[in-house]
C-alpha cells in the first residue's frame, strides 16, 4: 500500500545538483594567445631541386597512399623513377631527422613509388588544364625539354619536341649506365609524358634554318639542347684518348667494343665514374685519374665508394700531361700507351671545399694502359642566339634565360642551369613553363614575380602546385628546423638500406646495383619521416586539448575559439610545428 | 610518429572551470575515454571539486557526487555497496581525489577502503601540492619545492611521500602511475584497472599545475613528459603488490625537469645535484624490485645522445 | 510478537525490518551491540545488506552519505567521540538532503574518559540539519527508528534516533516486534528524487555561489518546517497498521493544572512519570512535558502546553558551557515572546552517567517550587560540595 500523503505539501527539494551543461561558459574569452593551423615548409622540399613536397609524399606513403604520394611527385616532377636512381638527393642532406638519426631515405621512397606507378601503368590524376591553343615548340628531348614539355601542356600548351638522338632522353639515354638507370624505367617515363599528348620527333635536329621554320610554327620556344660537345683533352696526343660520353653512348648499343687490360679515366666527375664502372663490366681494369683529390671529386660520393668498393682504382693528384703510343710495342693489338702524370699537391683550400692544387715540383709518373678515355665535361650549341644579349629583351631566371625575340624563347637545362644535374634541368623546365604561363597570361613584367610567388622556402626552387593555387600556396615558407620540431614523439629508428647486389653479381652484368623498396620497408621507412611543418592529422592537438576545443570536420582540424583558452599546449604538443600560437588581436 | 589508438569519445564538456594548460583537466579526460559513461565519479573538495562546474553546470557527462575533503575512499566505498546492491556491478566507481585528498587528509579513507579490497578504482592526480586553496605545500610536495607555506628559504626539505608504495604494501590488486604525457599508457592503464574488477586499483597521475608551478600553460604537457624522462615520476605498474613493470625507461639529468619551474627556480647546482640522488636512488630501488639493473649514469648517457643535437643547437 | 529485548536490538531489528541496504559503522562504546547484531544479520543473510566496516565514524558517514546518494536505504550508528568525530559529514548529509537514519547511543565526551549516559554529544549538533529523536524506552527506540526512516525519505533530511547509554541500549525490555509485512506497508521502498544515476547524469553536491546557497539553506528550513504535520499523518498510518501510538514529537503528561511542569527526555522520562503518580497521589501538582522531538525544535506544540503552566523546571542531561542546559535555552527561546510565559528553571543533573533517580527529580519539583524565579540560569542539581571546595585550595 502506498502511503497516502495527498494532503501534506510537496517537500521543495533545492539542491546543489547540476542540470546543465559548463558549455554554457564562454571560456575563450579567457584566452589572450590563439592557436592557429600554420602549415610550414619542411627543408627537405625546400632542398629539393624540383620542389617536391616531400613533408606530403612520405606522409602519404606512410599511411599506404601510394597513387596519392606518387601523384603529389608528379606535381613537380614527371621523373619519379628515375630521380630516385639518378638525383645527389640534396633533400636528404636538409632532412631534419638527420639531427635525431639518419635521414629519411627520401630517394629510395621516391623511388620505390616511381616503380610502383610505373608496374601499375597508371596515369596520374595531376591538375590539367584543356588545350588553350598555344603551341610551344621544345628543342631537346632531354630532362630538360621532357620536363618543360610535360608542365607545358599540363598548362594547356601544345607541345613538340625536337631531338637530332633517334631516342629520346638525352642524357639519361646516352649517358647514364644502366646499372644506375635501366632503359625501362627511362623509356616508362617518357611513354608517360606522351601519352598526355606530347609529341617527340626523334632524330630531328634543329639547326639555325629549322629554328626559323619550328619558330614560324608555335608562340613559344624553349630551348635545352644540353651539353652535347665534349671537352677535349688539351694535351700532346689528346686526340688518342676516347670521349667517355660517346664511350657510354655506344656501349649502350651493343656495339663491337675493342678493347682489354688497363685503361686510364681522366676526371672526377659522375661521368668519369660511370664510364670507369661500365669498363669494369666489361672487363677491363680501369685506373681513375684525377688532378684533386679524392675528397674533391665532384661525383656523388656514394658513388665514388661503390666504385672503390667494386675495384676502381683512383690515381689522385695526377695530372695527365702527354699520351703517347707505346714506343717499345708500336705494333701490339690493343694499343699499348703510355700516359704521362704530373704529380700535384694542395696548396690551399679553396673557397667551395676543394683543394687549390699545384704541380709537385717535377714529380712525374707514367702509366702504361691499353685506353684513355676523359671525362672532364662539356659544353653546349649556341643555338638561337644564346646567350641573349643587351640587344633583346631579356631576363635572367634562376633555371633560365628567356629573351623576347620573334617570339619568346627560353633557354634551359644545363645552358642555363645553376647545378648541371638532371633534377636541376627538370627545375628548369617547370620554370620554363610557369615564366612562359605568366608571359601569356599577365605578360613580361609579372613573370619575375609570379615566380617568386610560387617559390618554396627561401631558394630558388619554384612549384607547380602552388603556382596552379593549391594548399601549398598558403604555406608559410618559413623552414621548419630540428629544434620546432618536438622531438619527443620520435625515437631513434635505424633508415632502411635497399637490398644491394654484392660485388661480385654486379661486375658481370649491367644489373641495377640497388634494388627497389618493397612496399612494407617503402611505408616503414615514411613513417621515419617527421612530415615537418605540415598536419599529418596525427590529432594530437586534438588529443592534448584540455578544453575539447579542437574539432575535426571534413578531415581538417578546427579550433573552436568559443572554449579555446589559449593555453597552447596543442601548439607545442604539434610535433612537426604545423601550428602557432599569436598574440589574440582585441 | 607516435601512432595514437585512442578511444575517440569525451565525457568531458568544454567551458569547465580548469586553469588554462591544467593538467588535472587532462588527466580526466583520459581517463574517461578508457572508462566510458557507466562510470561513477567521486571527487572530494580539490580543484577539480570547481573544474566539475559550479551550479547548475557540470563539467562531466557521468554522474559525480562531490564530497567533503577527507572522504574520497570512503565515499567511492558507499557507492560502490549501493551499486552493488542496486544488481549494478558494470559500473566503474572512480575515485579522483587530488594529492591532499590522497596523500593527506584523505589518506586514512584511502587506506582503509583498500585494506578493504573495494572494488573501485581510486586515482591521485597530483598536482603536487594544495591548489585549489592557493598553493600550499602537501605530502606529495617533493623536496625543494616553494609553496605558499615552504616559501623563500623555508622551500620544502623533506621528500614526497611514495604514495604508490604505500599503497602496494596493501597488496592491492593493481596500482600504477601514469603520466598526461604518456595518453596511451594512461588508458591503457585505466583500461587494465577496469577490466580488473572485484578488487582496488590505484592510478596516481602526475597532472602539473600551471598556476602552481610556475610554468608557462603550454608546457604542463612537456613537463609531465620530463618528469618522465628524467625517472623524477617514472612510470610502473604493481600487481598485487609483488610484481612490478616498468613501463618506461627514462635517464635525462633532473636538471632537465627542474630549470623550466618556478617553484624550483631557487634551486643551487648542489641542490639539484642532491636531487639527482634521491631520484637515482629511488630509481633504483624501483629498479630493484622490477628486478632489471640497468646503470642509471649509461641510461642518461644514452638519453644525452638522443638529445645531443638539441644540446647543441642551445 | 513481543520479544526481550536490548534496547540497542530494538534499533538492529528495526534497522532490519526497514530493509536497509547498506550500513556503514565504527565501533564505539555503547553502540557496540547495535552494529553487531546488524553484521550478524548480513553474515547470515537474514538482511540482504551491505556493512562496510570501515576505519572511521567519518568514514563511516561518507560511505552512507555516498551509498543514499547512490539511491539506497542507509544507517549508521555511533556516539559521542564518534558523533563529534562525523561532525563535518553531518551538516553534509542534511545539506544533501540524504534520507539517512542514524542511532545515536548518548555517551558523554571526554576527557575524562567517560562512556556513560550525557547528551551532550547529540545535543552539539543541533545546528546540523538532523531530525533528532530522542527515545524513553526499548519499544519506543524500535518503533522511532522505523518512523526515523519514513519522516527521513519523506523530507529529505537525516535522522538521528537517540537513545540514553546503557540505561537504554544496554538494558533487556519486552518489546513488540512487528512482522516483516506489516513494516513493508509501512515503509515503502526507497524512489530517491534525486541520485548517481549513468542514464541521468548529474554532480551532486557542487559548489554553490552566493547567488543561490541562502536559498538552498532556506529550502533546508521549509523541508524541517513539514516535519511535525509529517509526522502526525505517519502516526496515524504506524497506529492502523500496528495497532500501537508511536511517540508523540512531544508530550504532555497532567501538564493542564500543573504547578510544576517538568521538561524531560529519554529515560528520565520514566522515572518522572512515577515521581508524577507518587506525588500527584499526595496532592501535589506536578506534570511532565516529555520532548521526543528536539530537531526540529516542538516550539508550537512547547507553547501550547506549557503556555498555561506556572513554572517550568526543565532537566538537562547536558550543559552547553558558559550558557545553560540545552533544552532550557530551547524552552526558553519557544515561550519568551509568549506573553505571561511562565518562569523556566534550568536543572543539569545526571552528567556522564551519574544516576537521575526519583530523588533528584523531586528534589527539583521541591526547589523550583520554592522559588518564586529561577536563583541562576542554571541549577546544578547533585554536585558534591567538598569535592567543588577543594579545588581552590
Ligand atoms: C576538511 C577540510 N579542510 C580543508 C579544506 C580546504 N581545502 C579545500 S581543497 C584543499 C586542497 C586540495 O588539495 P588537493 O587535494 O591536492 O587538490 P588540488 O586542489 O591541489 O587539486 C583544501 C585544503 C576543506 N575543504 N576541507
Ligand atoms: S590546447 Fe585547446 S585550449 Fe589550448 S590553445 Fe590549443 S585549442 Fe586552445
Ligand atoms: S590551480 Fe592548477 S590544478 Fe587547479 S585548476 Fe588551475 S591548473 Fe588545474
Ligand atoms: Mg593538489
Amino acid at each position: 500500500m502506498a502511503p497516502q500523503e495527498a494532503f501534506v505539501d510537496p517537500v521543495p527539494l533545492f539542491v546543489p545538483c547540476s542540470r546543465t551543461s559548463t558549455e554554457v561558459n564562454k571560456t575563450g574569452s579567457w584566452r589572450y594567445l590563439r592557436p592557429t593551423y600554420t602549415e610550414k615548409t619542411a627543408p627537405c622540399g625546400a632542398a629539393c631541386p624540383a620542389g617536391e613536397d616531400i613533408a606530403r609524399i612520405a606522409m602519404l606513403a606512410s599511411r599506404g597512399l601510394f597513387q596519392e604520394a606518387w601523384e603529389t611527385i608528379l606535381q613537380e616532377n614527371p621523373f619519379p623513377a628515375v630521380c630516385g636512381r639518378v638525383c645527389f638527393h640534396p633533400c636528404e642532406g636538409a632532412c631534419n631527422r638527420a639531427q635525431l638519426d639518419e635521414p629519411i631515405a627520401i630517394h629510395q621512397l621516391e623511388r620505390f613509388l616511381g616503380d610502383t606507378a610505373l608496374a601499375a601503368g597508371t596515369q596520374a590524376a595531376v591538375n590539367e588544364r584543356s588545350a588553350q591553343g598555344r603551341k610551344a615548340a621544345v628543342v631537346g628531348a632531354g630532362p630538360a625539354g621532357l620536363a618543360a614539355a610535360f608542365f607545358l601542356t599540363r598548362l594547356g600548351f601544345t607541345c613538340e619536341v625536337f631531338e637530332a638522338q633517334p631516342e629520346p632522353g638525352g642524357l639519361l639515354r646516352w649517358g647514364i649506365p644502366a646499372y644506375r638507370l635501366p632503359k625501362e624505367v627511362l623509356q616508362g617515363e617518357i611513354k608517360r609524358i606522351e601519352n598526355r599528348g606530347v609529341k617527340i620527333l626523334c632524330q630531328t635536329p634543329v639547326t639555325a634554318r629549322t629554328l626559323e621554320k619550328i619558330k614560324a610554327r608555335n608562340d613559344a620556344l624553349f630551348i635545352a639542347g644540353g651539353y652535347g660537345r665534349p671537352i677535349r683533352l688539351n694535351i700532346p696526343g689528346g686526340e688518342m684518348a676516347c670521349d667517355g660520353l660517346s664511350f657510354l653512348a655506344q656501349i649502350r648499343s651493343p656495339a663491337t667494343f675493342a678493347i682489354s687490360g688497363t685503361a686510364a679515366v681522366i676526371g672526377g666527375g659522375n661521368t668519369a665514374l660511370d664510364v670507369a664502372r661500365t669498363l669494369l663490366r666489361r672487363g677491363v681494369e680501369p685506373v681513375l685519374v684525377y688532378r684533386r683529390r679524392r675528397q674533391d671529386m665532384p661525383a656523388f660520393a656514394p658513388e665514388v665508394d661503390m666504385a672503390l668498393k667494386e675495384g676502381i682504382k683512383i690515381k689522385e693528384l695526377s695530372a695527365p700531361i702527354r699520351i703517347a703510343q707505346d714506343p717499345n710495342d708500336p705494333e701490339s693489338f690493343p694499343l699499348n700507351y703510355e700516359l704521362t702524370l704530373q704529380k700535384m699537391k694542395v696548396s690551399s683550400t679553396a673557397i667551395n671545399g676543394r683543394a687549390r692544387v699545384i704541380p709537385d715540383g717535377n714529380k712525374i709518373e707514367t702509366l702504361r694502359v691499353q685506353g684513355v678515355f676523359t671525362a672532364i665535361g662539356a659544353e653546349g650549341d649556341n643555338l638561337g642566339d644564346f646567350p641573349p644579349g643587351a640587344n633583346q629583351k631579356h631576363l635572367e631566371l634562376s633555371h633560365c634565360q628567356m629573351a623576347l625575340q620573334d617570339l619568346p624563347v627560353i633557354w634551359g637545362g644545363d645552358l642555363a642551369t645553376p647545378v648541371k644535374s638532371v633534377t636541376h634541368a627538370i627545375a628548369s623546365g617547370k620554370q620554363a613553363a610557369i615564366a612562359l604561363d605568366t608571359l601569356f597570361a599577365e605578360g613580361w613584367d609579372a613573370v619575375a614575380t609570379r615566380l617568386s610567388a610560387c617559390r618554396i622556402g627561401s631558394g630558388p626552387t619554384v612549384s607547380m602546385a602552388a603556382y596552379l593555387g593549391g594548399d601549398r600556396e598558403r604555406r608559410s615558407a618559413r623552414v621548419v628546423t630540428f629544434d620546432e620540431i618536438n622531438a619527443d614523439y620520435f625515437h631513434p629508428r635505424a633508415r632502411v638500406t635497399p637490398v644491394t647486389l654484392d660485388v661480385e653479381q654486379r661486375l658481370p652484368s649491367f644489373a641495377e646495383i640497388e634494388q627497389t623498396l618493397v612496399t612494407g620497408a617503402a611505408r616503414e621507412e615514411a613513417t621515419r619521416c617527421f612530415n615537418c611543418g605540415i598536419c599529418n592529422a596525427c590529432d594530437n592537438c586534438r588529443l592534448f586539448c584540455p578544453e575539447m576545443a579542437v574539432a575535426v570536420e571534413n578531415t581538417a582540424r578546427r579550433i573552436n575559439l568559443d572554449y579555446c583558452k589559449g593555453c597552447g599546449i596543442c601548439v607545442v604538443e604539434c610535433p612537426r610545428n604545423a601550428m602557432v600560437l599569436e598574440e589574440e588581436t582585441p | 610518429m607516435v601512432q595514437l589508438d585512442i578511444p575517440p569519445n569525451d565525457y568531458i564538456n568544454p567551458g569547465h572551470l580548469g586553469c588554462p594548460g591544467c593538467g588535472a583537466t587532462l588527466a580526466m579526460k583520459f581517463a574517461l575515454k578508457a572508462l566510458g559513461e557507466k562510470t561513477v565519479v567521486v571527487i572530494p573538495a580539490s580543484c577539480w571539486g570547481v573544474i566539475a562546474g559550479p551550479y547548475p553546470q557540470s563539467a562531466l557527462q557521468v554522474p559525480v557526487l562531490q564530497m567533503a575533503f577527507a572522504t574520497a575512499g570512503a565515499a567511492a566505498s558507499g557507492v560502490r555497496a549501493a551499486l552493488d546492491m542496486k544488481g549494478d556491478t558494470a559500473t566503474t566507481v572512480l575515485s579522483w581525489a587530488g594529492d591532499g585528498g590522497t596523500f593527506d587528509i584523505g589518506f586514512q579513507s584511502l587506506s582503509g577502503a583498500v585494506e578493504r579490497n573495494e572494488d573501485c578504482i581510486f586515482v591521485c592526480y597530483d598536482n603536487e601540492a594544495y591548489m585549489n586553496t592557493g598553493v600550499q605545500r602537501s605530502s606529495s610536495t617533493p623536496y625543494g619545492t616553494r609553496t605558499t607555506t615552504t616559501p623563500g628559504q623555508g622551500w620544502k626539505k623533506t621528500r614526497k611521500k611514495n604514495m604508490v608504495e604505500a599503497l602496494a604494501a596493501h597488496r592491492i590488486p593493481y596500482a600504477a602511475t601514469a603520466s598526461i604525457a604518456f595518453p596511451e599508457d594512461l588508458i591503457c592503464k585505466f583500461q587494465k584497472a577496469k577490466d580488473l574488477r572485484g578488487g582496488s586499483r590505484f592510478i596516481h597521475i602526475l597532472a602539473p599545475c600551471p598556476t602552481g608551478w610556475g610554468i608557462a600553460s603550454d608546457m604542463s604537457v612537456k613537463i609531465a613528459r620530463l618528469a618522465v624522462q628524467t625517472n623524477v615520476f617514472p612510470l610502473y605498474e604493481v600487481q598485487d603488490g609483488l610484481k612490478y613493470t616498468l613501463n618506461y625507461q627514462g635517464g635525462r639529468p633532473v636538471q632537465d625537469y627542474l630549470q623550466v619551474q618556478g617553484r624550483f627556480k631557487h634551486l643551487t647546482g648542489a641542490d639539484c645535484d642532491q636531487i639527482q640522488q634521491k631520484v637515482d636512488e629511488d630509481w633504483e630501488l624501483l629498479r630493484g624490485k622490477a628486478g632489471i639493473y640497468v646503470d642509471p649514469a649509461a641510461a642518461r648517457a644514452r638519453e644525452q645522445r638522443q638529445c645531443k643535437s638539441k644540446a647543441r643547437k642551445s | 510478537m513481543k520479544q526481550v529485548l536490548e534496547g540497542s536490538h530494538a534499533v538492529s531489528e528495526a534497522v532490519r525490518l526497514a530493509r536497509v541496504q547498506v550500513i556503514s559503522a565504527y565501533p564505539i562504546t555503547p553502540q557496540t551491540h547495535i552494529v553487531e547484531a546488524i553484521s550478524a544479520f548480513c553474515a547470515d543473510g537474514t538482511m540482504d545488506a551491505r556493512f562496510l566496516c570501515v576505519e572511521s565514524e567519518h568514514s563511516a558517514m561518507a560511505a552512507v552519505i555516498a551509498a543514499a546518494s547512490t539511491g539506497v536505504r542507509a544507517f549508521t550508528a555511533t556516539s559521542s567521540h564518534g558523533l563529534a568525530y562525523m561532525h563535518e559529514l553531518l551538516h553534509w548529509a542534511a545539506a544533501a538532503r540524504l534520507p539517512i537514519v542514524m542511532a545515536e547511543v548518548n555517551r558523554a565526551l571526554g576527557p575524562g574518559w567517560n562512556i556513560w549516559m550525557d547528551q551532550t554529544d547529540s545535543l552539539s549538533q543541533r545546528d546540523t540539519g538532523w531530525i533528532q529523536l530522542y527515545c524513553e524506552d526499548g519499544q519506543d527506540v524500535l518503533d522511532t527508528t522505523l518512523m526515523a526512516f519514513r519522516l527521513a525519505e519523506a523530507v529529505h533530511l537525516p535522522v538521528m534516533v537517540v537513545l540514553d547509554a546503557f540505561y537504554l541500549s544496554h538494558t533487556f525490555e519486552p518489546v513488540d516486534v512487528p512482522r516483516q509485512n506489516q513494516v513493508d506497508r509501512f515503509l515503502p521502498p526507497l524512489v530517491p528524487r534525486i541520485s548517481l544515476d549513468t542514464a541521468h547524469p548529474r554532480v551532486l553536491n557542487q559548489m554553490a555561489p552566493p547567488g543561490v546557497y541562502m536559498e538552498m539553506r532556506y529550502n533546508i528550513q521549509t523541508a524541517m518546517a513539514q516535519v511535525p504535520r509529517r509526522l502526525t499523518q505517519y502516526q496515524k498510518e504506524f497506529r492502523a497498521i500496528f495497532d500501537r501510538p508511536p511517540g508523540d514529537a512531544v508530550e504532555a503528561v497532567q501538564c493542564e493544572d500543573a504547578e510544576v511542569v517538568l521538561v524531560t527526555s529519554g529515560t528520565i522520562s520514566s522515572t518522572c512519570r512515577q515521581v508524577i503518580s507518587d506525588l500527584r497521589s499526595r496532592g501535589e501538582k506536578i506534570g511532565m512535558l516529555k520532548i521526543k522531538m528536539f530537531r526540529p525544535f516542538p516550539i508550537a506544540l512547547v507553547r501550547r502546553f506549557l503556555g498555561a503552566a506556572r513554572k517550568v523546571a526543565v532537566v538537562d542531561r547536558n550543559f552547553s558551557f558558559g550558557a545553560s542546559g540545552v533544552f532550557a535555552q530551547e524552552l526558553r527561546a519557544a515561550l519568551c515572546n509568549l506573553d505571561g510565559h511562565p518562569p523556566v528553571f534550568g536543572y543539569i543533573a545526571g552528567l556522564g552517567g551519574r544516576d537521575v533517580t526519583p530523588d533528584t527529580l523531586v528534589e527539583i519539583y521541591r526547589r523550583t517550587q520554592d522559588c518564586p524565579t529561577p536563583p541562576e540560569e542554571s541549577i546544578w542539581i547533585g554536585l558534591n560540595q567538598e569535592v567543588v571546595q577543594s579545588w581552590y585550595n
